[in-house]
């Protein structure tokens, strides 16, 4: 499959040394060899780890944020002429196996896939079905624009969308801005259902999206409309 | 008939032209414009206009509160001058916090060239 590999798919990497070397491992079993992983300050062997792969690694000497390691690696990705942009957590939440659904939408016409994790009790944790459901309508109030998950890290991107996309927040409400610009440069988009893994490792995460940091990223989006 | 002093009319102008840019760059759209400033663009020139047009305001407003005459004026004067702190140390941070990111993303990106020929070459299953 010619998208397979062509797509790039950026990695935002921050103080993920227990479990980065799986996830590389992983997404180059499921087909995908071009990898930008961008190191976003870690204080950990993230950057080591990184290293030992053979993969694009970039690095962000102070930590800046998700939104800002994904646009650094987006940026890294333009420079080599990506036709197609994946970016995924480095946690091992996502699966690589459903690149390849998002990937056939964005070959199929659409400018952006974006991941739709399931909100059931059963796979996601009562507390996040909540928060997703607040960033959400916040989102919606906000941009006026309604997906089912908005703050999905997991987004198959085509060339005309990372050209036409810009963003400038750096935090997590990174993921919510670039539904502002889907809206805002009228780019056609579809969500698909994505499968969501909530380990013990992303579950304890000191570093994860929790509900003050949510609360937070609610705050910047509301300031930054 | 609203009778206007000068100073009046001077600083209900001044607030009505803030007033108007900061309105006319956030409908026009304008990146570095966003809700949070126009919000404080209008708390701060809004109450600048309505107290320049409606002084008695004031009084009442002291009155409300039983503070004296005087005290007023001066509450009104650092009410303003704090709101105006706070709004220029927002746009300070948030600048420099761009400029940070936009700083190490460039040094990031300055190692690419380095590594440009790297991913064509990488096999393919």
């Amino acid at each position: 499959m010619q998208e397979k590999s062509g797509a790039y798919i950026i990695l935002p990497v921050y103080n993920e040394a227990r479990i980065i070397n799986r996830v590389i491992e992983e997404i180059t079993q499921a087909g995908y060899h071009r990898i930008i992983a961008v190191n976003d300050g870690s204080s950990d062997d993230t950057f080591s780890l990184l290293n030992q792969h053979e993969l694009i690694v970039l690095r962000h000497l102070i930590n800046r944020g998700k939104g800002a390691a994904i646009k650094t690696g987006v940026e890294a990705a333009k420079t080599f002429g990506a036709k197609v942009v994946v970016t995924m957590d480095a946690d091992g939440q996502h699966n690589p196996q459903d690149i390849e659904k998002m990937l056939q939408a964005v070959q199929n016409g659409y400018d952006v896939a974006l991941g739709s994790r399931p909100k059931s009790p059963k796979t996601m944790p009562l507390t996040k079905i909540v928060a997703n459901c607040v960033g959400n309508i916040v989102t919606w109030l906000i941009f006026g624009l309604w997906v089912s998950d908005s703050q999905s890290g997991f987004r198959v991107y085509s060339q005309k969308a990372i050209n036409l996309i810009d963003t400038a927040s750096d935090r997590y409400e990174y993921e919510s801005e670039v539904i502002k610009e889907i809206k805002r440069h009228k780019l056609k988009f579809i969500e698909i259902p994505i499968e969501e893994r909530y380990t013990d490792y992303s579950k304890n995460k000191t570093h994860k999206q929790n509900f003050i940091n949510g609360l937070k990223t609610a705050i910047k989006l509301i300031l930054s409309a | 008939m609203l009778k206007l002093n000068l100073y009046q009319i001077i600083l209900g102008a001044t607030a009505l032209f803030f007033l108007a840019t900061a309105l006319i760059k956030f409908f026009s759209g304008r990146r570095t414009q966003t809700f949070f400033k126009l919000l404080s663009a209008i708390v701060i020139w809004g109450s600048i206009l309505i107290f320049s047009l409606f002084p008695n305001l004031t009084h009442n407003i002291s009155r409300m509160f039983g503070l004296g005459e005087n005290l007023n004026t001066l509450i009104f004067i650092g009410f303003v001058a704090v709101f105006v702190m706070i709004f220029k140390i927002i746009n300070i941070i948030e600048r420099i916090e761009k400029n940070i990111s936009e700083i190490v993303r460039k040094e990031a990106l300055g190692h690419l060239e380095d590594k440009k020929t790297t991913p064509h070459d990488l096999p393919q299953l």
